[in-house]
């Protein structure tokens, strides 16, 4: 069986506690990693978030740096490409490609360690949101932020039945493997088309199968929210703040300081 | 009473296909009813008609002798109280977490929130699933979701449960936890109706029959008799349960007494005729159909038990004093089932009385007491079929425990009581920690015996 992060969330211990205080914590960071205009703030924040995920949050360390690895190969192969076509004035080091001169300047490497400290400081705290808080806990804050209630309760049926569908397509994908659907190209293509068109079928059945059961069980337009009361404790209170405390006086220090 | 019946029900689907034809049942309050046909011979079909979702074309469905309407009022109030559990239980669990698909039926009844909470929080304790209540379904194994399935409907308290397959696709041990959970909510009086193909199931456990085939109800009546009858079993291409096949080979044989029509490997067991014949050297003053006592067994003679008796009846006598007698044998070492409550459960008290009475064989009946039984490290013997093999075990000389709670304990009693009436073999059974209310019971009922 294959994990998606949502069954991740799902075991976590942090999944316990209070949404709005995760919430916070993680548009707090993005905000102030996003206005810092120095990399050291958003670097900061990266090391915050990736420890409370794997420390508290009990998220493999190995596993963590696998899916941080991802963002970080592509924003890698930017900040080289940033670094050298970036910024104007005296050249760091130069080096000859084919009679052209190819070189870094102090302000593109600024600007490329930005970019890679800002986005693994935002990627790092969307890993905290997405690793802790598992859709339904979600769903009561969206009920809380005013959506439409029809809408959530649709929200909340297409995540039940996302991971029925996943099955099922993982079923199908697999007896088309081993009657090598895949083989080549053409193949492939028609075996995609293939369990494209029987999940469509599918879904409009379970549709129908949906309705009958849910009038079988009087369906009178409710559909409960999953609203557990989660008070904020001292403790965490405490580490928040010295949190955000650590990450405004650094912001405060770092302002105008670059690497280089 | 009949709390459910049809009258020439028909049913066609839109496209004109006929699905039902002709059905006349009568379904008794607090009876455990099985369908028992193959695939496609209009078993769901029915279920569908029975809590008002199919219309039928013809005849009509009574609930407690009033014919059914299908005003959206009086199909709430019949919905509500005829649940319906599907087979395929991600049809039916919707909900993103398992709290909120318990919840689902007793919100849509308009309950208050504390009522709600209180009715989930009993029904996932009584399925014994509270600590799974925060998880999302698709993290459960089957026999986990099937509990949920039906912990959704009886948070509506409904007077019958219908269950389209129960079974399909479960485990041996996860099919026996909701075949007891079935046995105790029939206990507490709900009328209990299965769809099933799996004519052992359907034998063992039904109290009554309907047999279908080809969107018709071909025969009906007691398990025993339903299963006699090959030729309409052969019609609905079903065959005989296992149990009654074996007897039928024995009784063939000579080997069995007439006893018709043994349920259980317990009955079946009782079922056998003794075969050990001897010749043996007889007082003149024994005549046949006596019994002489040959002694006590042990060692390698003894078969069963570390000692047995060896009764033997007289069947016949010759002229110069020998005899032929058929050797009874007996354990010498009475067994015993004891049941344990664990809804009074404490680890020290448990061990005390395991100690005390020398058991030797330990079931657990019910996931809470299973949790129990690996929580408090106690080594379980039997885990599947508890109250039919610790009768064997019993009989067999050994020392039986049976850890369970609630409603099954009386359920448990009462099924080993029924063997000994129905065998004449007498196994000392009681409660160990009976409740303050239960001592009287015990009391009252010893005080009747003699």
């Amino acid at each position: 069986m294959t994990h998606i992060l949502d069954d991740y969330a799902v075991l976590s211990p942090l999944r316990y506690k209070n949404n709005w205080l995760k919430l916070a914590i993680v548009t707090f960071g993005i905000l102030t990693g996003v206005s810092s205009s120095s990399p050291c703030v958003p670097f900061v924040i990266a090391l915050c978030m990736g420890f409370a995920t794997v420390r508290f949050g009990k998220i493999s360390a190995g596993f963590y740096l696998r899916l941080l690895a991802a963002p970080a190969g592509f924003v890698l192969v930017s900040a080289v490409i940033i670094a050298f076509f970036f910024g104007e004035g005296a050249k760091l080091f130069s080096l000859g490609v084919w009679g052209l001169t190819l070189g870094v300047s102090e302000a593109g490497l600024n600007m490329a360690l930005l970019v890679l400290a800002r986005t693994l400081g935002g990627m790092s705290c969307l890993f905290f949101l997405s690793l802790t808080t598992p859709m339904i806990e979600l769903f009561s804050v969206l009920k809380a932020t005013g959506f439409p209630d029809s809408f959530i309760e649709i929200a909340m049926m297409m995540y039940r039945y996302i991971f029925v569908f996943l099955e099922v397509a993982m079923g199908v994908k697999y007896a088309q493997t081993v009657r090598l659907g895949y083989r080549d190209f053409r193949t492939s293509f028609r075996s995609m088309v293939m369990l494209g068109s029987n999940l469509f079928i599918r879904s409009w059945e379970q549709g129908e199968k949906l309705y009958v059961s849910m009038n079988a069980r009087c369906y009178d337009g409710k559909l409960i929210l999953l609203d557990e009361k989660r008070p904020v404790k001292l403790p965490e209170v405490v580490l928040t703040i010295a949190y955000f405390a650590l990450v405004v006086t650094v912001y405060y220090f770092s302002r105008g300081m670059f690497i280089v | 009473m009949a709390i459910l019946e049809t009258k020439d029900l028909a049913f066609s689907y839109p496209d004109g296909t006929l699905a039902l034809d002709d059905i006349n049942v009568r379904i008794e309050q607090g009876k455990k009813i099985a369908f028992v046909g193959r695939n496609g011979s209009g078993k769901s079909t029915l279920f569908l008609a029975m809590n008002g979702t199919h219309r039928p074309k013809k005849g009509e469905i009574r609930f407690h002798g009033k014919p059914m309407k299908y005003d959206s009022k009086s199909l709430r109030e019949i919905r509500k109280n005829i649940g319906i559990v599907f087979q395929n239980s991600d049809d039916q669990i919707f909900a993103p977490t398992i709290y909120q698909d318990v919840a689902f039926g007793p919100v849509n009844l308009g309950y208050p929130k504390e009522k709600v909470e209180e009715i989930v929080h009993r029904t996932l304790e009584y399925v014994g699933l509270t600590h799974l209540r925060d998880k999302p379904p698709h993290h459960l194994s089957g026999g986990q979701k099937k509990r949920v399935a039906i912990a959704g409907i009886i948070a509506m308290d409904p007077e019958i449960i219908i269950l389209d397959e129960p079974l399909a696709n479960l485990d041996p041990v996860g099919a026996d936890e909701v075949m007891d959970l079935l046995n105790e909510l029939n206990y507490f009086g709900k009328t209990i109706i299965i769809s099933t193909h799996d004519v052992d199931l359907a034998y063992s456990w039904a109290d009554y029959i309907f047999l279908m085939n080809e969107r018709r109800v071909i025969s009906e009546g007691m398990p025993d008799e339903i299963f006699m009858q090959d030729e309409n079993l052969k019609a609905a291409s079903l065959k005989r349960p296992v149990t009654l096949e074996m007897y039928e080979e024995i009784k063939r044989r000579g080997m069995a007494r007439y006893q018709c029509c043994p349920r259980n490997i317990p009955d079946l067991v009782h079922a056998l005729r003794s075969q050990h014949l001897l010749w043996v050297d007889v007082p003149p003053e024994v005549k046949e159909g006596d019994y002489v006592n040959l002694g006590i067994l042990y060692g390698e003679y003894a078969q069963n038990s570390a000692y047995e008796a060896a009764n033997c009846k007289v069947l016949h006598i010759h002229d110069d004093g020998l005899a032929i007698v058929e050797m009874d044998r007996k354990a010498f070492r009475a067994g015993s089932i004891g049941i344990y409550d664990t809804a009074r459960h404490s680890r020290e008290e448990l061990l005390q009385v395991m100690e005390r009475d020398g058991i030797e064989c330990v079931g657990a009946m019910g996931k809470r007491s299973k949790l129990l039984a690996e929580r408090d490290e106690i080594h379980l013997d039997v885990t599947a079929g508890v109250v039919d093999r610790s009768i064997l075990n019993a009989l067999s000389g050994q020392r039986c425990l049976i850890l369970t709670n609630g409603g099954m304990v009386y359920h448990a009693l009462e099924r080993i009581r029924n063997y000994m009436d129905n065998s004449g073999l007498n196994i000392p059974v009681n409660i160990l920690n009976p409740g303050s209310e239960e001592v009287v019971k015990q009391e009252t009922a010893r005080s009747m015996e003699t």
